[in-house]
């Protein structure tokens, strides 16, 4: 990718087979370079978001194991170092997929891998340390796994504080550490009981959450999608609320049903969630594929379509299937199990495919050539 | 380090070569399985990252064979090698 230029937008994409990444100046014309790692997993990658060059990927092999792999050049080179995260002997566990790569507002890079673990690395990812608060926390015996497996899909740093973040387990729940990761408090109340109209009080209640994201505009609010339903909420709050008027219900869970959430970069209180039919069918509702938007903060979403297949689209869109960047209107792009990678230039309001017949998708992600 | 002269080849797939320089077979000293596989690595680092999981075990879309014998089950520790052994190591035929 050595063609593309300072201030070009880089999008990501990890797939069952390899990853994929596509440039544009303009966001109207797309090159497309790859498959790099091909054959191979691609459940993560990302452009680091600071200097906007490094490249980073979360790399499984079925065979000869989990990496994360580094590219100091847009994908000219990778070096795959020489070993991935892993457990301790004594855990009895490990590692077999990486499911999340993140930059820690340190510098640190982080992983999520599965079976459920946080590992960090503070050189581009050549050894990896053990978040062990958190990786042998007491009741790690009880965390149930969700249908992927147990894993530890979702590394939310919090960028006005080292000391805080968020990380999301399947289907354990979610945890957050305001001491740098020395310990961790299980941040669960307020989510939906499955199929039903009542919330967990209690924090420490294993739920499924399926996606988080903070608000750029005020990073202390976190939108969920859940399996049970979509929830927001500010630090200092007691508990998550709803954020779901608008959104079409599961008939199964009681809530919204999905996987991807996605902020706006610049407009506090806009988000995007792509709703699926359920936890029993997990496909686009009516084989009409919307990407759903709020503008206010959850008090009411608006069914987004223009330029998306309206007919015999049955797919997912995944966890980590959707992905805004940083532009002025934002730029947005969704990609499905199905192959498809569709972006809009204009924060959702209609929408272009920009890659066809890929493997299924697994992530996207969006990026600044030289940072933003 | 295993003194003497037990002499064992140890075959690589296409698959692990490009984490190997390039090379396809060792002959190393190693009275087990385990010997043999931290001899390529101290040639090579990041073989036994490639070949072994978190716990020491062969990882589980690895096949290993000493000779004509299946292996991978086995604690690596656990399987002694002779004098003109050659284990061969294979991925599995799995996947999707």
């Amino acid at each position: 990718m050595a063609d593309a230029k300072k201030g070009d937008t880089v999008v990501t994409v990890g797939t069952r087979k390899g990853l994929f990444i596509l440039h544009s100046k303009d966001r109207k014309r797309w090159q497309k370079r790859g498959p790099y790692f091909e054959g191979v997993e691609i459940r993560h990658a990302i452009l680091d978001p600071t200097e906007g060059k490094t490249l980073y990927a979360g790399v499984t092999s079925e065979h000869w194991g989990p990496m994360v792999a580094r590219s100091t050049n847009l994908g000219g080179r990778w070096d795959l170092g020489k070993e991935g995260p892993r457990f301790t002997k004594e855990s009895g566990l490990t590692v077999t997929r990486i499911w999340q790569v993140q930059q820690g507002v340190d510098g640190a890079l982080y992983a999520g891998t599965e079976p459920a673990g946080l590992f960090r690395s503070e050189n581009g990812g050549v050894t990896w340390s053990s978040v062990d608060s958190l990786n042998y926390w007491k009741g790690r015996d009880k965390w149930p796994p969700g249908g992927g497996g147990l894993c530890l899909h979702t590394i939310l740093p919090y960028p006005k504080d080292v000391r805080r973040m968020l990380i999301g387990i399947s289907a354990a729940g979610i945890f957050a550490t305001n001491d740098g990761g020395d310990s961790w408090r299980m941040y669960d109340a307020g989510i939906r009981e499955y199929g039903k109209q009542k919330f967990f009080d209690r924090e420490d209640t294993a739920t499924c959450v399926h996606k988080m994201v903070r608000d750029p505009a005020d990073p202390a609010i976190v939108y969920q999608q859940n399996h049970a339903g979509v929830f927001r909420r500010n630090r200092g709050d007691a508990r998550w609320s709803l954020m779901e008027k608008g959104l079409p219900v599961a008939k199964s869970t009681g809530g919204p049903f999905g996987f991807a959430m996605v902020a706006h970069p610049h407009d506090r209180g806009t988000a995007y969630s792509v709703p699926l039919v359920g936890d029993y069918n997990r496909v686009t509702p009516k084989g009409a594929m919307a990407v759903f938007r709020t503008t206010n903060g959850g008090k009411r979403w608006d069914r987004l379509s223009k330029g998306l297949p309206q007919k015999d689209a049955w797919f997912t869109v995944l966890r980590d299937g959707m992905r805004a960047d940083d532009g002025d209107p934002a730029g947005l792009y969704v990609g499905t199990t199905t192959g498809q990678l569709y972006a809009s230039r204009n924060g959702g309001d209609s929408w272009s495919l920009i890659a066809d017949h890929l493997p299924q998708v697994q992530s996207v992600e969006a990026g600044t050539v030289g940072g933003s | 380090m295993v003194e003497g002269n037990t002499r064992i080849r140890v075959e690589l797939p296409a698959g692990l070569r490009e984490y190997a320089g390039g090379k396809g077979a060792f002959e190393v000293r190693a009275e087990t399985l385990a010997d043999a596989i931290r001899e390529i690595n101290a040639q090579h680092d990041g073989l036994a990252y490639r070949l072994l999981d978190d716990q020491g075990r062969m990882r589980r879309f690895v096949l290993v064979f000493v000779n004509e014998d299946p292996v991978a089950h086995l604690p690596p520790e656990d399987v002694r090698l002779k004098v003109g052994d050659t284990v061969r190591i294979l991925p599995s035929v799995a996947g999707g």
